[in-house]
């Protein structure tokens, strides 16, 4: 699941120049998180409206990042032909698959983080850096890429204090890794030196 | 007598902390560093230090030495890709700057560019073993150098480490030539680091040199302060000391040269590092015997 969270309202309408909006929603990732199913994107109406913009419809897609046709969309709202911008309330991939059909401005209600999933009910960030080049089970499935904040993958940095990183309230991932792995009975996977990442496979560049 | 030669002879080696300036006035370090002439084998010169933009290392090593000055540059994962990591030092090696620090450098979020993007393309173990492959003339790619590096490789430690900083600690001594540590306070506590170093020092069949981090203190403020820095702990009855003495910079003094002194038998040498700048260093050497 991607993670996102939804933009300042402020910052949103500082984006708006234009004055007729439709509204798209995401009925996946963003409803799940509540920032883009169909409560937010109500609640989103109800602001512009009352901020002064004209809302000339809205939609919550079944999935923003993935869509079959965009002449259904548009046969299916047609305020969007008398709009003069679109206001997604999606991760940056639906914002920018809509943007290549669309032919109008497209604004994101959002910012996207992580990429992350769900538990049990509970949504958990930055489980994956998407450096496309995994080698997660080394690390007991606990991505050092992302979860540590320097992406060390030679062990911690020192940085941590009582356990919680020197950057922010989270513990340190590596102390997670190794008790993670000393379970699992691998901490031989994390002995031998790591090299540094290949990013070619990360920027999908391919060698001539 | 080199830092290195100093090292490798067994003689209890001295080196000093000199912070770049924030612009182009020189002026302050080079007064900074007149205080350690005769004093210090080496002066570390630091890399945006704390994440807070400075003269670049390579810079003030280079105007160092130029001044006579043996300097040991630190070097940090965070601001540079391998790129220009490898460019860096074979620069700094073709200006004639022979040792270096190497660590994974403090977030930009500590320091004064908070929205800089934090760079670790390399760590510091992976660090370490492209400065490896510079010194054999090559570079990360397998290219061949015209020309390699001969860089003396140091890296740092905390002497309280848990179990994964053990880990990292056995990759560091694999490579690296000598450890700086922490301030050090407790000396207890360090001579159970240094147990743990012997041991995996054996089971590599490799020696690496100590230098032990010293910070002077100076009140009970600094003490208590230095208790919030990652990697330090000043023992409760130290800082008792500071508070009940009468002249507490004074009274920091005596307490650091003690320490220095007990260390004197314990490791290969200290690295002098104080809050602000070395006015007291050489008094604080000559108290502890070293000069």
């Amino acid at each position: 699941m991607i993670i996102s969270r939804q933009k300042e309202f402020n910052d949103i309408l500082q984006l708006l120049s234009e004055k007729n909006i439709f509204i798209i929603g995401c009925g996946k990732c963003a409803k799940k998180q509540r920032v883009g199913g169909e409560p937010e994107v109500l609640d989103m109406e109800k602001k512009l409206e009352a901020s002064g913009k004209n809302i000339t419809g809205w939609a919550v897609l079944s999935s923003a990042c993935s869509i079959a046709s965009w002449n259904d969309v548009l046969s299916q709202n047609p305020g969007i032909n008398k709009s003069d911008a679109l206001l997604v309330m999606s991760c940056g991939g639906g914002v920018s698959v809509i943007s290549g059909f669309a032919g109008l401005q497209v604004y994101p209600a959002l910012d996207t983080e992580s990429l992350g999933g769900v538990c049990c009910n509970e949504i958990v960030t930055e489980q994956c850096g998407m450096c496309g080049d995994c080698t997660i089970w080394l690390y007991g499935g606990i991505c050092p890429v992302i979860r540590c904040s320097k992406s060390l993958l030679n062990g911690p940095c020192g940085g941590a204090i009582e356990g919680k990183c020197e950057v922010d309230e989270r513990l340190c991932a590596w102390d997670k890794i190794f008790e993670r792995l000393k379970k699992l009975g691998k901490l031989e996977n994390i002995e031998n030196i790591h090299e540094p990442k290949d990013h070619m496979k990360k920027t999908r560049v391919k060698k001539t | 007598m080199s830092f290195i030669s100093k090292l490798r002879s067994e003689k209890f080696v001295i080196t000093a902390e000199i912070s770049p300036p924030k612009g182009t006035d020189t002026s302050r370090m080079l007064r900074d560093a007149e205080l350690l002439k005769g004093i210090a084998d080496a002066v570390n010169v630091t890399d945006n230090q704390r994440a807070v933009m400075r003269m670049s290392p390579i810079a003030a090593c280079s105007i160092l030495q130029r001044k006579g000055f043996e300097t040991i540059m630190h070097i940090t994962c965070r601001d540079r890709n391998r790129l220009a990591l490898q460019s860096e030092l074979i620069g700094a090696s073709a200006l004639g700057i022979r040792n270096v620090l190497v660590m994974s450098g403090d977030h930009p979020s500590k320091g004064d560019h908070e929205g800089a993007k934090p760079v670790y393309d390399l760590d510091s173990v992976q660090l370490l073993g492209m400065i490896q492959e510079l010194n054999r003339g090559v570079d990360l790619s397998g290219n061949k150098l015209d020309g390699g590096t001969d860089f003396y490789m140091g890296a740092v430690t905390n002497t309280e480490l848990n179990e994964a900083g053990l880990l990292k600690l056995k990759k560091k001594i694999k490579i690296a030539s000598f450890l700086q540590t922490q301030a050090v306070f407790d000396i207890k506590r360090f001579s159970e680091f240094i147990e743990k170093k012997s041991e995996i020092e054996l089971k590599q069949s490799k020696q690496i040199k100590i230098i032990a981090g010293i910070i002077p203190l100076r009140s009970e403020r600094s003490a208590l302060f230095l208790n919030k820095v990652p990697g330090i702990r000043v023992p409760d009855d130290m800082i008792k000391q500071i508070k009940d003495a009468k002249y507490p910079e004074v009274e920091g003094m005596r307490i650091t040269s003690d320490i220095i002194k007990e260390l004197r038998t314990l490791c290969d040498g200290v690295h002098i590092m104080p809050v602000g700048n070395h006015e007291h260093t050489k008094k604080l050497l000559e108290m502890a015997g070293l000069i």
